[in-house]
This record gives C-alpha cells, structure tokens and sequence, in this order.
C-alpha cells in the first residue's frame, strides 16, 4: 500500500504527503506557487481553474480539460497534470493556445485567459480537427466577461493539432511505476482509498460507512468547497476497473457506474442521439470530462438530467453490495429529494439500456435560462411506439417538476391505446398537470415549469407528426 | 505612428501564460492573515449584540474586529454620509458586513467568523421597487429634469398612450472577485494592494476609517481581473475592512471574497421601474414625454444619485422630445447597495425610450423603425431635456449606412413571410440606436494626471491615475506617449496605478480612461518633448521647429541622434526629464439643481441590429445574427476599440435576456454563484456577428488624437436583442397588441408574454 499520491505535473513526479486529502487540486496548486490557475466561483461553473488531466487510456496519454477548483487531491493520483505554467515549449515558446489567444486580441482582463488556455491545449490534443460545434463545447465551461468571445473562438478555430511529445510516453511509464500499488492514504485523522475493483471497493466501504465515495467530484467537490464540509475518509473510484467500462450486448448498453461522460458519450450517440445531445448539456466539458451517469443519479437532485432519459428509455440500475447484486427500474432508484434506494453498503454497479425496439421514437428536452452549462428548468423525455396506427408504448420521464425525477404516469396512462394525434396530446398534457408537482425557485416559477412540461408533448408530438420546425436548431 | 493602430494589450503575453499577477498571486508577507466577513443574516434587524470571544477560541484566528473597533470613522459614503464599513446598530441587508475576522488561513478566518454570535432583533424589510415607492423610501431627494411644459403638450397632442416596463439589475461578475491586501508600514502608515477602479477614494476611505491623513496611505493597483463599475466605490469596503484588521493586528491583511460573498455583500446595476406617457401624432412624431424613473438602491446611497441623473439623461436616447418631463426615485431597499456598472443608468434610460418607442410604432401599426427615424434628432430639434444642443448628430447616417449593408427591410419582409408559414418558431428583426453622453455629470471628476520620467538610455517610465482593468487603457495611453516621442512602444513602461505618484485621481470610470489619462499623458510627454526640443535646437545651433522626432531618432539638420543619446546629451545639460501632465475637460458644465447645461463634451454613438429566434413552446430563443456599427471617432487602437464594443454588446445581451437576480421573500439572493446566474458563453455568440468601427470619422472635439470613448457605450447596443425578442414575441399577436416584455428577457418571461400575446389575441 502506498501512502503517497503521486502525479506527475507539467512533466516532473510530484508526491504529495501530509495534506489532508479533501484539499482541492486548485488550493495546492497556487499554495505551491503555480498561481496561473484562479478561483473564480469554486464549484466548476467559471472555468478560470481549468487545468489538463491527462489519463493513459488504449495506451495513449489523453488530455482532458477538468476544473481544479471541485478536484481532490486523490483524483490527481497516477494522473498527469498539465497547468498553464507548464505549456510552453522546451525553448521557451508559446503554445499556439497561448500564441493565437495573444495575436487574436482574446484577453482583456486576463483572468480568464489561462483557463481558456488549457481548454485550448486540450482541444488542440484532440483525435481530429474539431468543428465549430466541438470548439464551441470545448469551451462550454469557460466564462469569458470580457471580450464577448468573437477573438477566442477565432484563436480556437485557427488552433491546430498538438503532436505529442516524445517525452510524454516516458513519463507515463515512470507514473505507471511510481503508482502500481494501490493507494492508501493517511494523514492526521483523515483518509483516502482508491481500490482497483469492486469486491475491494465494498469492502472498504463496509468499514467506513461514513466515507465519501468520490466519483468525478463534480457535485461531491462543491461540499468542501461551498458546504465548506471536511470529510474523514474518501473512497476514490478513480481506479476501480469494472466500474469504467462499457458494454454493448445485443440487447442493452452497459455503463459502468464512474464511467465518465465523456467516454460514455460516443457509444450513447450512436444508440440514442438525443439523450447524447442531452448529456452534452450537462455541466460543460470539464464537468463531463470527470462526471459520470452513476454519479448523476446518486446524487438525487430533483433535476439530474439524465433520469428522465432513463426512465423513458426503460433503463435498469445495478446496484453492488456485500448482499451482492440486484437491479432497479430507473424510475425507483430515487426515492425522494436526494434519496435513493441504495441500502448501506451498497454502490451503484452500472446503468444498463436496453436497446431501443425499431420504430420506437425517442426525444430528450432540456428546458434552461442558458443552452450550455446550466442546469434544467425543466427536463423532458418521450419514448413511443406506434402499432397499427395505435400508441402500443409510450413512456415519459420529467425532471425539475418534483421532488425528484418523475415517471409521467397519468400521461403514459392517458395516451397508451389512443391514436397519436391532436386531441391525444391534449389528453397528455392535461395528465401531466397531475403528474406534476414543480416549485417556484430562481430558475423559473411553478406556473412557467407546468407550461413548459406539457408544451413540451406538443413539441414531441410536432417532431414525430409533422414537417413543421418545432425546436430550435 | 503609433496611435490608430492595432497593437495588442500590453499584458497580453502575461494573460497567456499566468505570469500576469492579480492580488491574489502576488507572493504572501511574511505574517499574513487572511479575513472572512462576518455578515447579517437577515435584510432588515436591529444589532443587539455582538459576541466575538467564541471566534477568538477557533485555532489561527487572531483577531475579530467590528465596528467597536475602527479608530477613526465608521463611514465610507462615496457621495452621501450614512455607509459604515459595519453596521451599528441597524443591519439594512443580507449580508451586511457587521464584523471580520483575521486567521493564519483562510478556512480558519472562515471558522472564525463563523463563530461570532450577533443578536438580532428582525424587523420588516423593504425589498421591491413598489413597496418602496409606497412607503416612499429613498436614499435621496426626487430628482427632476424638464424642458416645456411636456403635461400640456401630451394633452394637446392628437394622440396619447402609457406604458411601463421593468428592467433588472446585473451582477458585474468580474472574474477577479473584490480583494485587497493591506500592509502596515512605518510610523503606522498602510500601503494598501486593492483591486479598485478608484484607488484615491479608496486612499482617502482607509485615512478615513484609520484616522490617518491622506500622505499616510498608499493604495496601488496593477491590474484587475475585471471592473464594469463593481469596483469603483466598492473596493473601499474590502480595502477598509484589511485594513482595520491590519492595523489591529500590526501584520498584513489580505481579503479576498469569495464569489458567494462577493455577490452576497456588493452591490449590483439598478433595476428600474419605468413609467412613461407621450402624447403623439398620427405619424407617431412626440409632442411630449413624462417619465417616472425609480430604481432600486439598496440600502445605501452610494453612486445612485449620480446613477440617476445619467438615466434622466439617456432617457431620450436618440430622440428629440419637443416637452418632457422626467422625474427620479431612488428607492431605499433592504438589499444590496447598488452602485456603478458599465453606463451607469444610461441603458436603463434608454430602456424607457425604447419601449415608449416601440409600444407607439405598433400601437400606430407602423415599422419602429421609422418611428425611430422620425423621432430622430436633427437640426432644429436638436435641444435635449437638460438642454444641450445635439450637434454633428452622426446616428441618421449609420442607420442608413447599417439599414443598406443588412439589407433591413428585405429580411424584414423575408421574416414576415417566415412566421406566417411557422406556427412554433418565429422570428425578430430590430435596429436599436445608441447616443451616449461622454464626460462625467460632475464636471469636477473631469480631470486628470501623469507622470513620466525618461531615463538616460532612452527608456521611458509612464504613469497616470487610470486603472486598468482589462479595457486596455495602458496600452492605448503608452500609444499616446510614443507618438509624442516617436519611439517604440515597447520602450515605454506601463506601470502600477498608485496614489503615491499622481495624486487625487478620478476613477477609472465614466468611459472617461483614455480620454483623460490619454490628454494628460500626452501633456506631460509634450513637457518633456519641450525642453527636449528647445535643448537639442540650441545645442545644435537649428531651430526648434526643424526638431524631428520619427523612428526613434531625432533629427535636425544634418545631426541624426538616437533618442537615448538625445536623453543623455539633455541630462548631461542638466536638463529635466521629468514631467507631470494635467487635462480637464473644456466646455462643460451642468447645474446639478436645475439639472441644465452642458454636462457632455461630446456623444458616441452606435447601432445595431439583431435578428432572433424564440420557440413559442418553451421560450427558448437564439440568436440569429448581429450587425453593429459603432463610432469611436478616430480610433486609438481599433483591435482594442472592436473588443470593447463586442464585449459590451455582449455583456448588455446578458443583462437584457439571461442574467436574473433572485431574491427570496426574506431578501436573502438565491442567485449568488455561476450556477444559478448566468453569463454569456461562447455558444451564446451568434456565429453571424459583424462589428464595424464607423470610418473616417474623427471627433470634431479636441479629444486625444481625435478618438471617442469606448467603454460602456456598446452595452447599450444590446438593446436591439430585446427588441427583437420583442418583434418575435409581437409575431403571435393580434395586429396593434404591443406586448410587454420586462428584462431579463428570460425564456420563461418570453413564454409568459406569448401566452399574454396570444390570449388577447
């Protein structure tokens, strides 16, 4: 066992001891003296701490643009870590992420600038030539004040591709040598675990039921830094194998429970486009890049975007405990406001989706003050399948009308045998007043919450009836 | 030339790579403490008690400080007295700093202002607009700006119509939060490190609440990591609170807020309640305005008098009202002080002409923006409310010029024939004006210094009393000074903002940076340029007027000498190289009571146009595309001026569609962090966005090399977002119906007058 967390940092080993593990990579950062990276907001929404995670995944050394400011010092082990200190070349030149945001006149106040820059650096590590739609995701989750932005996309789409230096892949070589016993941390009276599978994971567990179990730290993150909690142990999930895979059977999409947005996404595109288009609304990238699905649902909020695709995708949750495994409708694994069906013990294994029975129609609506980076007014997801001109199936999942994410019920009741036509969508919309319960709040009142939930039928109706343009591109 | 040209911000290579120090990075004094404020829970209640001993036990805290505790006075009222650095006796918001505390780290600091324990009795709170009209009150008298007799006018008018429209607050959300390091020095004088628009306020504030003269208070200030106007009074409240604690505790004191904190104690824009009558003819020409303006303060006066007096005073935007009557309310709050922000009332101002604008256009059934064009100053309509003359009025041409480029009236058409075959998705078109008065109302804060030394190697060191706070001023006056001496600019060096070096400064603020700093800097590089001149004339035995500076060498007949040797030959004759710089603004003037005059040395000017998308299920919209045409007059720097005019666009399209502030029933802000208030991203960028700077237009005021002011004059251009909402939304009414649109034009807004729209129709 390894008492050390170990990284390595704009390309030198770094091992942290004796810092309380629920310190956030930000903090410990500018405290050594890289104060490139700022606080803007402390909980992942400005993007002036973005820093790069790099991560060997199918045997190359992926970057990924995170918000230090919501990561612990746990998920920076057997990581690469990338900071705007460390862009330049070995001569002492620019990055073109730093070059082309000077020459592009893309800083004003400057503040902002170095988390561009690593979202840039990031960007610029990708596969392929991003297009305007990548560039503009890429950059999702960092505010800009000043410039209103024209000059930093224009420095965004003149960025060309990053070769990888040579140096890279022997540096991960030594991490993955400094790091291959597993870690387990102390310090004073606080703890940190990052177990690399699931029996060691519930073991552990089992003896610190008081521990947090620490996912991407997306939402987790945001109770030291804003609830200013401390906890005494973290469990990581950082390196438990099976919980980051991903399957596809012949019958279902298996995701694994701390598999991370981001790598979820391709396989979630290709199946259900628009649950993707929906996750691609979740947090902005750097949100994505450390957050998962499992994490989502976990966290209960009346909101979590991706419940009511869940549920109208008839999806089944897995759930792990020292009891062993058993798996839940989507719809019954939140219970109530941030309550689950989790018994002690127990994790979330995996999300598993069936596939979708041809000719089965399916929609998700995000409904925000904001397109990117914000969380749901109102959220929305319609399945339905048609059998001789009759609804044969029809199901409906809601987000931020209730207490928690709800199945629509009323509505599925109201439309299963009718024809899918206009007077049916009056019909559901009238049932989803009933299955609705929204609160006023300082993302919109109840009244506009109710208006959007049922438009939101008609809107799924126009889309799967007719030619008319009913959603904006 | 160095001036009219594209340079980039002098910091630009420092902003990329991190190595641009904000407070916060600068490397911590031996000894420092950090400080957390401690703040009232409740918006409106009487302090009974406050016990500070169960902070002084939390582990690292070493001082806890309240109002018991400031040795001089507890007020830091940038206009009116009544602003203590913590409450007395009456907490007046949530949030309201009533103490401080100083610990070895920030989370104890944290710890231990959370562990003070302050009793307080609850009382109601005033919190809206309304309630506080009602129970009238203000945190200063009514104002009133007339010319006419605007009652009689409207009732002689053929026609008449009323309106009234709600425009929110914003928040400014620099992504610096506010902070400020305070170091006590020798003989118990303070330097003081603050982020700050206005760093003598914030010098004279400190003596103030220190008891200390002014000599015995140093503030400087490098950069901001933004300002808008959040920083210009209210970085006294943070540098006054470091300071206390440093002098308390004789070790340095850094504060800096966190973004909760910060959104939860300063202030913010106004919102304003607008209520307007005109009276009108049947081609819709005005015959006369009455407004009511009132906006919501808080609990302080601060900067809101001035606030509303640039309001009274954009209430007319671009238009000639041959009668009008404009009164001013400024309303006492139970919430945060509001205070400046990038155009200072203005766009609220505008707002009301706008909206009277429009609601007239379709009320009549006609195009607003032939309304517009109507209404228009021109020559012989041309007196404004307060009374001064609009001349050289450059708005008629740029609408022209804008309204052929975007082939205006054929999208219009296009858009007409769009909606009518789209029953969910409909479209807006819209032109907005921008006239905006340029010079502060208080003909006293136009004035400015500089301070400039070459040294012998021909490297010259500039400073003047503007901040800079991202706007690129450093860049734009260090320009102004290569031109003078016709050298490179990267042998100027732009320095620190510092009350030790230009004394008794007006904030950055006002647009007024270049403007002033600009003048005083060229006249104090002309000082230098002088003796320079007169020097190496006699020295080579020429005239000075046969002097040449160009390229870094000066000529004079046959002799061609570098700059530096030029400075050296100067010094070694004991000549000075060394020069302060003064400017105040000519020919204006305004009456504060009668509220007349000539308060504007000249307007800048711009318009927009922007076309929307709005989705009638939900109230989702897009924007489409933006043109904007924008007069900078001769410009210093265009690539600095064009960022300035998107960013302000940008920032007014924030304020006018997305960025809501909520409090709740008790006063408490529920939008106090990214999360739940929300800015502009990328993505919120139309891909079709076109900026032009208006050509060959140099100022016919004697401004610094011709130019105008930039800063906030492009936040108004947003306007032509909202009212193109607005077009979208009026695209589902019955023919006449004008609907009503309050800002934040949020989507849930936008659904809910579609429904209103739609229901009368």
């Amino acid at each position: 066992m390894r008492n050390e967390i170990r990284f390595v940092l704009n390309g030198q080993m770094r091992a942290v001891s004796g810092v309380e593990p629920h310190v956030t990579a930000l903090s410990w950062l500018r405290a050594d003296g890289l104060v490139g990276s700022k606080e803007g907001c402390a909980e992942g929404d400005c993007g002036a701490c973005t820093v790069a995670l790099g991560e060997v995944e199918d045997g190359r050394l992926v970057w990924r643009a995170v918000n230090a400011c919501i990561l612990l010092l746990p998920q920076l082990d057997g990581r690469h870590v990338m900071t705007v200190e460390g862009l330049r070349g070995q001569d002492g030149s620019l990055h073109p992420a730093q070059s082309l945001l000077a020459e592009s006149h893309g800083t004003q106040c400057g503040f902002c600038t170095p988390g561009f820059a690593m979202s840039l650096f990031a960007l610029s590590r990708s596969a392929e030539q991003p297009d305007e739609d990548e560039i503009l995701d890429a950059l999702a989750g960092n505010l800009c004040r000043c410039t209103g932005y024209r000059p930093i996309l224009d420095a965004a789409s003149a960025l060309p591709l990053d070769e990888a230096p040579t140096q890279e892949a022997e540096s991960a070589r030594s991490l993955a040598a400094a790091t291959s016993e597993e870690l387990s941390y102390r310090t004073g009276n606080a703890q940190a675990y990052a177990p690399r599978d699931l029996d060691s994971l519930i073991r552990i567990r089992a003896d610190h039921p008081e521990a947090w179990i620490l996912g991407g730290g997306t939402d987790l993150g945001l109770r030291v830094t804003k609830a200013h909690q401390v906890p005494r142990t973290i469990i990581s999930l950082a390196e438990v194998g099976e919980l980051k895979t991903l399957t596809e059977t012949e019958t279902e999409l298996v995701i694994g429970a701390a598999l991370t947005y981001s790598r979820a996404l391709p396989a979630l595109a290709r199946r259900h486009p628009d649950f993707a288009a929906m996750i691609r609304r979740i947090g902005a990238r750097q949100v994505r890049n450390m957050g998962s699905i499992g994490g989502n649902i976990v966290n209960a909020s009346p909101i979590g975007d991706s419940m009511p695709a869940l549920i109208a995708l008839k999806a089944q949750v897995e759930l792990a405990g020292p009891q062993g495994r058993r798996l839940l409708p989507a719809e019954d694994f939140i219970t109530g406001y941030r309550q689950t069906a989790l018994a002690p013990g127990e994790v979330v294994a995996a999300i598993r989706i069936p596939h979708r029975r041809p000719g089965t129609a399916f929609r998700a609506y995000k409904i925000a003050k904001r397109v990117d980076q914000d969380i749901s007014t109102v959220a929305a997801s319609f399945s339905l399948r048609l059998e001789d001109g009759r609804i044969a199936e029809f199901r409906a999942g809601f987000g931020g009308v209730a207490a928690k994410p709800l199945r629509a019920l009323a509505a599925e009741r109201a439309l299963i045998g009718r024809a899918w036509d206009e007077t049916a969508v009056t019909a559901g919309m009238a049932a989803i007043d009933s299955d609705i319960s929204p609160i006023s709040d300082a993302r919109g009142s109840a009244e506009y919450r109710r208006e959007v939930a049922r438009n939101l039928l008609k809107r799924f109706y126009f889309e799967t009836t007719q030619t008319v343009e009913a959603r904006l591109a | 030339m160095s001036v009219h040209q594209s340079k980039a911000h002098d910091s630009a290579v420092k902003h990329v790579t991190g190595e641009a120090q904000y407070i916060d990075d600068m490397p911590e004094p031996r000894g420092l403490l950090h400080a957390h404020l401690v703040t009232s829970p409740v918006a409106h209640g009487r302090l009974l008690s406050i016990d500070t001993t169960p902070a002084l036990a939390v582990p690292g805290v070493a001082a806890v400080v309240t109002a018991a505790d400031i040795p001089g006075k507890n007020d830091i009222g940038s206009i009116l007295k009544g602003e203590p650095v913590f409450a007395e006796d009456l907490v007046a918001y949530v949030g309201h700093p009533i103490g401080a505390a100083a610990a070895l780290t920030p989370e104890a600091a944290r710890a231990g202002a959370k562990a003070v324990k302050a009793e307080i009795e609850t009382l109601k709170p005033i919190l809206t607009i309304e309630d506080a009209l009602t129970a009238e009150s203000y945190v200063m008298a009514p104002m009133e700006m007339k010319r006419g007799d605007a009652a009689a006018a409207i009732a002689a008018a053929p026609l008449s119509l009323d309106g009234e429209v709600m425009v929110g607050g914003q928040d400014h959300f620099y992504l610096e939060t506010q902070v400020a390091m305070a170091l006590p020095q020798e003989d118990g004088d303070m330097l003081v490190l603050s982020s700050t628009q206005h760093p003598t306020e914030v010098q004279h504030m400190v003596a103030k609440v220190l008891a200390l003269p002014y000599n015995a208070v140093t503030v400087e200030v490098r950069r901001m990591g933004g300002g808008f106007g959040g920083k210009e009074s209210q970085a006294s409240l943070i540098a006054c609170i470091a300071a206390i604690l440093a002098r308390k505790t004789r070790r340095p004191v850094k504060l800096r807020l966190d973004r909760d904190d910060d959104m939860m104690v300063t202030g913010k824009r106004h919102d304003f309640l607008i209520r307007w009558r005109a009276g009108f003819d049947e081609t819709g020409l005005l015959h006369g305005v009455e407004m009511t303006l009132a906006s919501r303060c808080g609990w302080s006066a601060d900067l809101s008098p001035p606030v509303m007096s640039r309001a009274l005073s954009h209430a007319d935007n671009a238009y000639y009202y041959p009668a009008a009557h404009f009164k001013g309310f400024g309303c006492r709050t139970n919430t945060q002080s509001n205070t400046a922000f990038r155009g200072f009332g203005a766009p609220q101002g505008m707002i009301a002409a706008e909206a009277m604008i429009e609601t007239i256009a379709r009320h009549l059934g006609q195009d607003p923006l032939e309304l517009r064009k109507r209404n228009l100053y021109r020559p012989g309509r041309d007196r404004t409310p307060y009374g001064q003359k609009v001349e050289n009025f450059r708005l008629p041409t740029m609408i022209e010029q804008i309204t052929a480029k975007t082939d205006f009236a054929a999208r219009r058409a296009q858009i007409r024939a769009f909606n009518s075959q789209s029953p969910i998705i409909k479209r807006g078109l819209a032109l907005a004006p921008v006239k905006f008065g340029v010079s502060f109302n208080n003909v006293m804060m136009n004035q400015a210094g500089a301070l400039l030394h070459v040294y012998t190697d021909g490297s010259i060191h500039l400073n003047h009393g503007g901040t800079e706070m991202g706007q690129g001023l450093f860049v734009k006056v260090a320009q102004v000074v290569a031109e003078v001496f016709q050298v490179p600019l990267d042998s100027i060096k732009i320095t620190a903002t510092t009350t030790g070096k230009v004394p008794n400064t007006s904030p950055t603020a006002a647009s007024s940076g270049t403007d002033l700093n600009g003048m005083a800097a060229r006249n104090a590089a002309m000082a230098v340029r002088n003796r320079l001149v007169e020097f190496i004339a006699e020295h080579c035995h020429g005239k000075p007027e046969d002097v040449v500076f160009s390229d870094g060498r000066v000529r004079i007949g046959n002799h061609d000498m570098s700059f530096a040797q030029v400075a050296r030959m100067a010094h070694a004759a004991r000549v000075s190289l060394s020069a302060t710089g003064f400017y105040k603004t000519p020919h204006i003037h305004f009456d504060g009571k009668s509220m007349t005059g000539r308060p504007f040395y000249y307007y800048a000017n711009g318009v927009s146009v922007s076309e929307v998308s709005l989705d009638t299920l939900t109230g989702e919209w897009r924007l489409e595309r933006v043109d904007i045409l924008h007069d900078v007059g001769a410009s210093l720097n265009p690539a600095i001026d064009k960022g300035q005019v998107e960013g302000g666009f940008v920032q007014g399209m924030g304020w006018l569609t997305m960025e809501e502030l909520v409090w709740d029933e008790q006063g408490r802000l529920l939008t106090h962090a990214p999360s739940t208030y929300k800015i502009p991203t990328a993505r919120d960028v139309p891909r079709a966005f076109f900026v032009d700077l208006l050509e060959n237009a140099p100022n016919e005021e004697m401004t610094i090399y011709r130019s105008k002011a930039v800063g906030e004059p492009p936040l108004m251009l947003a306007m032509s977002v909202w009212l193109a909402l607005l077009d979208a939304v009026a695209a589902t009414a019955a023919p006449g119906k004008v609907p009503r649109l309050d800002a934040p034009a949020t989507p849930e807004r936008l659904l809910m007058a579609v429904k209103r729209a739609s229901e009368a129709a």
